[in-house]
């Protein structure tokens, strides 16, 4: 640079060492969410765009996170917590509404899902990962197998199967394999409902969240109902584990983005979710989790076995007949009342 | 008379029952699979990922800051606490040993809820301070319980003759209390130690932005994360505690002789 005088540049220099030196503190984006949620690569690319830091603090089940939000613990600037939470959340006035200007990539986001999200419009909640529920099984040791819930009922599997222990999803399968909504706040279905799970329940051995991988990764279970997230990472052990999503529909979870009241960070945390649903970046999310950000311009750049599989992209006749788990409000009773009846049942 | 074979039978399954999950957790910690589906070969790489790992750190500087912290308050405020309640009696006293009994039997869920309540209520701001103050709370009730056990057998008279020969308060707390009381103080400390760092729930309630400390970072692992890292991360914490219990028997069996 000959037209850069000697004494310019040193007072550039000078300058940019200063910046350096007497750094003003970086701005700390403070994220809420379950553990290990974003690739840590893409955090770091963040942090070096947005010139902040990035801390994330786990929670480990939405209750305990509300429980916490609720009480009135502030300094979080996003969260994640699944679908139906989100509604809790936004019904106690502990969300604020985004700002639509600051997430340009919200264009991005697939409209078929929002097609059945509770927030289409994304005022309050942008959508992050989705999780199916499904089935899988051990493809040497169950014949014939069917894509159907009905697998459950199969007497020559007794005793080696699982099913979730989560009141929503178990007894929404039920509804599912019926042919009734899983969202339904009818007590002739939910009873009819419960009568399944229950013989489901005769079958099974147990009501399992968290041991079923390990039980179907070493074949002390045949088969379980599972998260698709889940079953992918077990079947890059042992791939004689197979996944199906059942005909009559599943249960569509999604995690979402939400910005909470008390946040500081507001424009970091839009920044942040626009970030998210870069097309690049949700790509490589999407790959390095196994569940699916629902980001249309990021499939093409999926590897080619994620495309193509099933539990990752669903079929469109069961995409239509699955529903996502809504917030019932004060109808939520109902579904307790039948989870204890199943839980008490002999 | 033949002596039974009984007990020591008992004594071995005991055993078994008590160290065979931990020799599962240190044998799966070098295993290959990560659904410990069958046994895939030595590995060293979960402890590679762990040292990698960025989140688990940071937990683990906050849980030994928190509960160094917690240990030495609650051990200087829970000494005099059972000072106070072995030299005093009445009604004072009975509501005061009432107060730091009541950590001891209130539900952790209860107590975390209502320091959190306590904490936003007089806007405190969330974080390792909330944390450390929480731990205080129920640290210090613990060792006074464990000082004020010592202080049961303790002869009052050893302080009467001091005082007699004319050593002021400074002296005799210095040179005969501490000194006498010496080993429940440890042993309340350690036990102080032991529960700050490993508490659950009420951190999980008093935790702020930026203050995860390990056992909520595991917790949240096992349920969304990699259970292989914990496996490695448990392991790597028995040996410091081993290394630590071997390290103080050979002090003590030093000081001994």
């Amino acid at each position: 640079m000959k037209a850069c005088p000697r004494a310019v540049r040193s007072v550039l220099l000078a300058a940019a060492l200063a910046a350096v030196a007497c750094q003003e503190p970086l701005p700390v984006l403070h994220v809420y969410s379950w553990a290990d949620y974003f690739k840590p690569e893409l955090l770091k690319r963040f942090e070096t765009e947005q010139r902040c830091r990035v801390v994330i603090d786990s929670f480990d089940s939405n209750e305990a996170m509300y429980a916490k939000i609720k009480a009135g613990a502030g300094g979080y600037d996003l969260l994640t917590p699944s679908t139906y939470m989100v509604g809790v959340l936004f019904s106690q006035g502990l969300l604020q509404p985004l700002d639509a200007a600051r997430i340009p990539n919200r264009k991005n986001v697939d409209p078929e899902y929002l097609e059945i999200a509770p927030d289409p419009q994304m005022q309050h909640s942008v959508p992050y990962m989705l999780v199916k529920t499904g089935l899988a099984y051990s493809r040497s040791r169950v014949k014939d197998p069917v894509a159907s819930w009905a697998m459950l009922d199969r007497a020559d599997l007794k005793g080696r199967i699982t099913l979730l222990n989560d009141m929503r999803e178990t007894i929404g399968a039920g509804l599912k394999s019926l042919g009734y909504s899983l969202n339904t706040t009818d007590q002739g279905q939910l009873a009819q409902a419960r009568d399944v799970v229950i013989r489901w329940k005769r079958n099974a051995a147990k009501f399992e969240n968290e041991q079923y991988k390990s039980g179907i990764a070493s074949g002390e279970f045949l088969l379980v109902q599972g998260y698709s997230g889940d079953i992918l990472q077990v079947q890059a052990e042992n791939p004689d584990v197979a996944f199906l999503i059942p005909q009559e529909g599943t249960s569509i979870a999604c995690d979402e983005l939400v910005i909470p009241r008390s946040a500081k960070q507001v424009v970091l945390a839009h920044a942040f979710i626009n970030f998210l649903h870069d097309p690049a970046v949700a790509a490589e999310n999407t790959s390095f989790l196994s569940y699916l950000c629902p980001n249309r311009p990021s499939y093409e750049k999926l590897p080619a076995a994620l495309r193509s599989n099933p539990a990752v992209f669903l079929d469109a006749a069961v995409r239509a007949r699955s529903e996502v788990v809504r917030d019932l409000g004060s109808d939520n009773a109902r579904y307790v009342r039948v989870w204890d009846e199943i839980k008490a049942a002999r | 008379m033949k002596r039974s074979r009984l007990p020591l039978a008992v004594t071995w399954l005991l055993l078994a029952f008590f160290y065979l999950p931990i020799v599962v957790v240190v044998v799966s910690s070098f295993n290959g699979a990560r659904f410990g589906s069958g046994f895939e070969g030595p590995t060293l790489d979960w402890y590679r990922r762990l040292f990698a790992h960025e989140e688990i750190w940071p937990a683990v500087v906050n849980s030994l800051l928190v509960a160094a912290g917690a240990t030495l308050v609650s051990v200087v405020l829970g000494t005099t606490a059972a000072l106070a309640l072995h030299h005093f009696r009445g009604r004072l006293q009975r509501l005061h040993y009432a107060l730091i009994y009541t950590p001891l039997v209130v539900p952790e869920i209860l107590m975390g809820i209502s320091l959190l309540l306590f904490f936003a209520a007089i806007g405190l701001e969330l974080g390792l301070f909330t944390i450390f103050l929480a731990h205080v709370s129920f640290c210090l009730s613990y060792v006074a319980m464990v000082v004020l056990g010592r202080l049961q057998d303790f002869d009052d008279s050893v302080v009467e003759a001091a005082r007699d020969l004319g050593a002021g308060w400074w002296a005799i707390a210095w040179r005969i209390l501490l000194p006498l009381l010496a080993p429940g103080i440890l042993a309340g400390g350690l036990l102080a130690f032991t529960l700050s760092i490993d508490d659950f729930v009420i951190s999980f309630f008093v935790a702020g932005p930026g203050s995860t400390t390990l056992p909520i970072r595991i917790y949240s692992m096992i349920k969304h994360g990699s259970p292989p890292l914990i496996n490695a991360l448990s392991t790597l914490l028995l040996l410091v505690t081993f290394l630590a219990v071997w390290l103080s028997q050979r002090l003590r069996a030093r000081s001994e002789t």
